[in-house]
């Protein structure tokens, strides 16, 4: 920890001073060092510099850099509090890693920490150890005040010796600030922990192993290296997409639009621009992108699963639940589906009462051990077919059950406000084609503790196949289209609407079966499946180039994509949103036949379609801010993967079934880890860009929405996220300048 | 000349076969592993060599007839995985795991150096196989010897109080500890494997080894329960099951002793290769309590016949009260706890059948698996020790343990004294040297 001025004289004030009132606010000012830190289950992408958006980019980040412990210039105290803080931290926030937890979690990080603390050898063994009292201060307020007084810290400098202590471990205070303003309240009462706890736990320990902290070294700071070369890069990239989009904008059809033979809404996600380029070159499609929630802010719950999920964005609250309910017809079906999942549960439960208690994992061991053994043969050499057969065996212990989304908990008026805010944001309220596929996503990978980074972020870290099947429930339901209609959205009789999900490790794109339909949709479905195959192969082969595959085995591209997604050795099972780069709304046509090389997020916006500007408002706030934390994590967990990731899967250690340590003891590595965004240990594969964002829409509405949103001040005024307009009325492109100020672009 | 010169430095029998085995089946998949695995890491063809190195040398050890082949191989298999262990090199704290396991190495090659030249001296011979076949007794020098050996197997094999470097070793790659729960620590158990005969002479010295072992096996069982994190539960659970092993070779159970590294050694380099799944793993319903009257009834009937069906299927034979009614002890155990699950929840008729059942169907596999590998090892020559109160004091510990977790005693103590300061002991003494962990964010290198 290093302080930034050397201390002054007054060290001690008698007594003590704040009240615990003001002692929570200065820690709540100091916290915005910390940035949210997600568990691992749902993996959310968020800026590490969050807290610091309100300042410029390059202030930001040399903030962030003033905190940072550079190695071999900390001092041993510091490291003792440090490694002493992640052994508490590790017992605490544990989600059911330890058989035998911490005891008293319910009382809270701090009060649980007091309780232990005092049995605690290597405490009492350190140095300041001996003024360990047999109570600390029952609460964690009393104690931060106590332990500031006792370590001399000038009242002037109380907040910046608490930002620091936030700043020496980002990952653990991370996660804590995660828990006390993202964490489902109800989830985060179990085991109560607020950065307050964190605090006082930290300058506890501070106090004890680093009596004098208060007179550490101030340390120089230097701007980062790559801040130098950033806006360069951004402004060729910047230079070279616009140079591309802005004929496409002058050569742009009217909005005589013919019906085409299916419509597919893909997520914003840049991995659907391969496939959606993809998917047109086979026919005559159409495809759109929208938020992969489909606009349904919807907690969600898979037959089968355990407990529900929410399965949207992370900055909309989940309303109504929605369970998989099995379709009737075959209950002999479900009842063998449902005994062969408690026979597995019963499998299960043997292997963890034997392993995780005394004296009988020693049976344990030479039970399994022939068969693990066979397992680890089959899963090294041959992980497809090992694959194939695991996933033959549980479909023939549990055989699968068809299933719709029941939605009984949202009211039928609901329903067809969903639907229709829903379609007209997608800009589907007219020529509707006969098919409409809605188009979740979802990666599959095995044994690869980011999984959850795979999946759909506007789903909040899940896939997006059930949010797909929702909508396309509602409507198709007789009694939401006559509502719509009487609204004046008519949607045509002969159209279907099916819910798909995109897998992006494989390409692969499932279409559930239609509810009903006639010959001729049928017809249409299967044109649509094979179509989607083609397409899928397509892209692996485009992938295998990226991933560097020899032309030969080109060819069989899309099986090395199968065994990418099933092989427990395989780092790189597919590149995420790694490369991404820009925010691109408005029509398909500004892109139709362009490769952007799967690096952009395209969200279909209609200006003409959105006179007061509404549609616009919500796509600049809400899913260009979720692309904005994306493509912050990739920036920074490429830039200096050390700091903001998480380091290689080589050495990782997942703690608490919730995070990643390196080896046997670190930080909480949050971020990205380096095998996401590095092809080798020093060869990035993410090009660090900030976010472009470039709309086709007039620039005096623009301009209206930048200025009523503070969001958006902060993003385009402080650099975090550049804005280029195309006009529609001159078809030219310019800039947003840092002052609000449009210049043309070059 | 040479060739009489290489089949006297050699010697293949069950033990080396079963040893080669397993060492080639492990290294053959880290290898493959790996190749994924450590794609574009800048030191992964290094990585890659010194594993095959490392299996080279293991095999070759497990060969070994003259001792100083043996020393060889032993020395150069532990300065490899040191090597392989650090494999960041810049990072600081992967260096100090490195180099924390080089002084525990090095420390077992002076006791064993030492020891193999006492065992040397006392047969006057050089030959592995000829030293073990030496009429027992044995001079001094041979018992000395035997000690220093048996001090250089704890070493290997992490026991308890040499635990240090095994539980600070996780800064390796994984698919390094893999390979080395599965293999180098297995050394120890090998070593006195190949002495057995001389050992099984030697009442004092097994009593030792017992205790060692015991100790070893509950304190590492014990801390396994308490990590947060997966791969330092795994490396205090293989403490555990080195404890274990210790003790079957202290009750002159030479043969289990093996069965158990072996198998051991394929379930924990599968856990190490499937660590990134963790996240997923389903928790919760550990059984920490028993349940009715009825329940007790059906573990202990269940328990029953899995020992019965252990004894059946590993070949004993009920004699005189010998060490090996411990192995029974503990397949009871294991069954009764199958079929404790089982019969925990509400009672329905079909678990009155099926909770027993699994207990038999437990004990029956856990026997087969011994006698799976026993079946390769040559007999054992000398008689097993008698039961006598060490074992059994050793034994009837770890089931009072087993008996107090199963009635949720850890639960209902957890707010008093005694378990905190027990927790916070626990807890302590699992943590990794300070200086392999990386307590700034900065002292980490990719």
């Amino acid at each position: 920890m290093h302080t930034l001025l050397p201390t002054e004289s007054d060290p001690h004030r008698p007594g003590l001073g704040d009240s615990p009132a003001s002692i929570r606010e200065l820690v709540a000012e100091a916290s915005d060092v910390a940035a949210p830190v997600w568990p691992l289950k749902t993996f959310i992408a968020a800026n590490p510099l969050q807290g610091l958006e309100g300042r410029p980019f390059e202030m930001a980040v040399q903030e962030a850099e003033r905190f940072r412990q550079a190695d071999g210039r900390v001092e041993a105290g510091a490291e003792a509090v440090n490694r002493e803080l992640i052994k508490w931290c590790s017992a605490f926030f544990d989600e059911g890693q330890a058989t035998l937890p911490m005891p008293n979690r319910q009382l809270g990080f701090y009060r649980a920490f007091a309780d232990l603390a005092r049995f605690d050898r290597r405490l009492a063994a350190s140095e300041g150890g001996l003024a360990l009292p047999e109570s600390l201060p029952s609460s964690p307020e009393t104690a931060i005040d106590e332990a500031l007084d006792r370590l001399g810290i000038a009242p002037d400098r109380r907040q910046d010796f608490i930002r620091q202590s936030l700043a020496a471990l980002p990952g653990w205070s991370g996660h804590v600030k995660w828990r006390e303003s993202w964490q489902d309240p109800a989830e985060g009462r179990k085991r109560p922990a607020k950065l307050v706890d964190y605090v006082a736990v930290r300058l506890v320990l501070t106090r004890l192993l680093w009596p004098d902290a208060a007179t550490a070294e101030a340390r120089r700071i230097e701007p980062p290296a790559y801040l130098a070369g950033l806006p360069e890069a951004e402004g060729r990239y910047r230079e070279g997409l616009l140079a591309r989009l802005v004929p496409r904008a002058r050569s742009m059809a009217s909005n005589a639009r013919r019906r085409p033979d299916a419509q597919i809404v893909f997520c914003i996600d840049v991995r659907s621009e391969p496939m959606r380029r993809a998917v047109e070159e086979q026919g005559h499609y159409e495809t759109l992108g929208f938020a992969g929630f489909f606009g349904l802010p919807v907690k969600v719950q898979g037959y089968g699963d355990e407990r529900p999920h929410d399965s949207c964005p992370v900055l909309l609250k989940a309303g109504p639940l929605v369970r998989e309910t099995p379709l009737g017809g075959a209950p002999g079906c479900i009842r063998r589906n449902q005994w062969g999942r408690s026979l597995l549960g019963l499998a299960a439960s043997s292997y963890r009462w034997l392993k995780y208690n005394i004296a009988t994992p020693f049976a344990l061991v030479e039970i399994l051990g022939p068969w693990l053994g066979l397992r680890m043969l089959a899963r090294t050499f041959t992980p497809g077919l090992a694959a194939k057969i695991a996933g033959a065996v549980a479909d023939g212990i549990v055989p699968p059950v068809s299933t719709e989304p029941c939605l009984d908990e949202i009211a039928p008026e609901r329903r067809a406000d969903l639907g229709e805010s829903a379609l007209r944001a997608m800009g589907l309220a007219e020529n509707l084609a006969p098919l409409v596929v809605l188009c979740g996503h979802g990666g599959r990978t095995t044994n690869n503790a980011y999984a959850s980074a795979l999946d759909c972020g506007a789903c909040g870290g899940n896939r997006g196949g059930p949010n797909a099947r929702i909508l396309a429930a509602i409507l198709n339901d007789g009694d939401v289209r006559s509502t719509l209609t009487a609204r004046g959205l008519k949607i045509p009789t002969d159209t279907l609407f099916l819910a798909g999900e995109h897998d992006t490790t494989t390409d692969r794109v499932g279409i559930d079966a239609p509810g009903r339909a006639d010959a001729e949709q049928l017809r249409r479905i299967e044109q649509l499946r094979n179509d989607l195959a083609v397409a899928g192969v397509r892209c692996a082969q485009g992938r295998g180039r990226i991933m560097g595959l020899s032309a030969p085995a080109i060819g069989s591209a899309a099986r090395d994509a199968e065994r990418r997604s099933s092989d427990w050795a395989e780092v790189r099972p597919e590149w995420g949103l790694a490369r991404n780069a820009a925010f691109i709304v408005g029509p398909r046509s500004l892109t139709r036949d362009i490769d952007l090389d799967g690096r952009c997020f395209l969200h279909s916006y209609d200006w003409e379609a959105d006179r007061s500007g509404a549609i616009l408002t919500v796509i600049l706030t809400a899913p260009m801010v979720v692309a904005q934390w994306i493509n912050s994590q990739y920036l920074f967990s490429t830039l200096d993967n050390v700091a903001y990731g998480a380091g290689s899967k080589v050495t990782q250690n997942i703690t608490g079934k919730m995070g990643v340590m390196q080896g046997n003891a670190s930080d909480l590595m949050h971020g990205l880890p380096l095998q996401s965004v590095y092809l080798a240990d020093d060869r990035p594969y993410h090009e660090p860009l900030r976010l472009l964002a470039v709309v086709y829409a007039p620039r005096p509405r623009i301009d209206a929405i930048v200025r009523e949103q503070e969001v958006l001040r902060k993003l385009f005024g402080n650099g975090w996220v550049s804005l280029a307009c195309i006009d529609p009325s001159d078809d030219r492109a310019y800039i947003l300048g840092r002052e609000g100020d449009w210049g043309a672009a070059p | 000349m040479l060739v009489s010169g290489i089949s006297r430095a050699f010697r293949a029998d069950g033990l080396s076969w079963v040893m080669a085995s397993l060492i080639v089946f492990v290294a053959g998949n880290v290898l493959a592993y790996s190749r994924r695995y450590l794609a574009g890491d800048r030191d992964a063809r290094r990585h890659r060599r010194d594993i095959l190195l490392l299996a080279a040398s293991m095999v070759v050890m497990a060969f070994a007839d003259h001792l100083l082949v043996m020393l060889a191989a032993w020395i150069a298999g532990n300065l490899l995985l040191v090597r392989l262990m650090i494999h960041k090199g810049r990072w600081r704290a992967a260096r100090a795991s490195g180099m924390l396991a080089l002084r525990a190495f090095a420390a077992g090659f002076v006791l064993l150096a030492a020891g193999l030249f006492l065992l040397a001296i006392g047969a006057r011979s050089a030959s592995a196989s000829e030293i073990a076949s030496a009429p027992t007794g044995g001079s001094t020098a041979t018992v000395a010897g035997l000690w220093l050996v048996a001090l250089a197997a704890l070493t290997q094999s992490a026991a308890w109080p040499f635990h240090r470097w095994l539980t600070s070793s996780l800064n390796a790659p994984t698919p390094v500890s893999a390979l080395m729960h599965a293999g180098i620590v297995n050394g120890g158990g090998f070593l006195l494997a190949r002495f057995a005969p001389l050992y099984l002479s030697q009442a004092a010295l097994l009593h030792a080894l017992f205790v060692a072992g015991a100790v070893t096996a509950t304190v590492g069982s014990f801390w396994k329960l308490l990590q947060p994190d997966l791969k330092r539960m795994l490396a205090c659970s293989t403490m555990g099951q080195m404890g274990f092993m210790l003790m079957q070779c202290g009750m002159g159970l030479v043969a289990p002793a093996v069965s158990h590294l072996c198998w051991h050694g394929l379930f924990k380099a599968y856990l190490f290769l499937n660590a990134g799944s963790a996240v997923g793993e389903k928790r919760g319903d550990v059984a920490t309590s028993v349940g009715s009257p009825v329940g007790i009834l059906l573990a202990v009937a269940g328990g029953v016949l899995g020992a019965l069906a252990y004894a059946a299927t590993s070949g004993l034979g009920f004699g005189t009260a010998d060490t090996t009614y411990v192995m029974v002890g503990l397949a009871f155990i294991a069954a009764a706890q199958l079929s404790a699950g089982l019969a925990s929840g509400p009672l329905s008729p079909w678990k009155l059948v099926a909770s027993p059942a699994a207990g038999l169907f437990g004990g029956g596999l856990y026997g087969g698996s011994v006698r799976l590998v026993e079946a390769a090892l040559p007999a054992p020559r000398a008689a097993i020790p008698p039961l006598d109160a060490i074992y059994v004091a050793g034994f009837g510990a770890i089931a009072l343990i087993w008996i107090a977790l199963n009635f949720g005693l850890a639960s209902r103590l957890q707010s008093t004294p005694a378990w905190k300061r027990l927790y916070m002991t626990a807890l302590n003494g699992s943590q990794p040297d300070p200086r392999t962990v990386t307590a700034t964010r900065a002292a980490y290198q990719s």
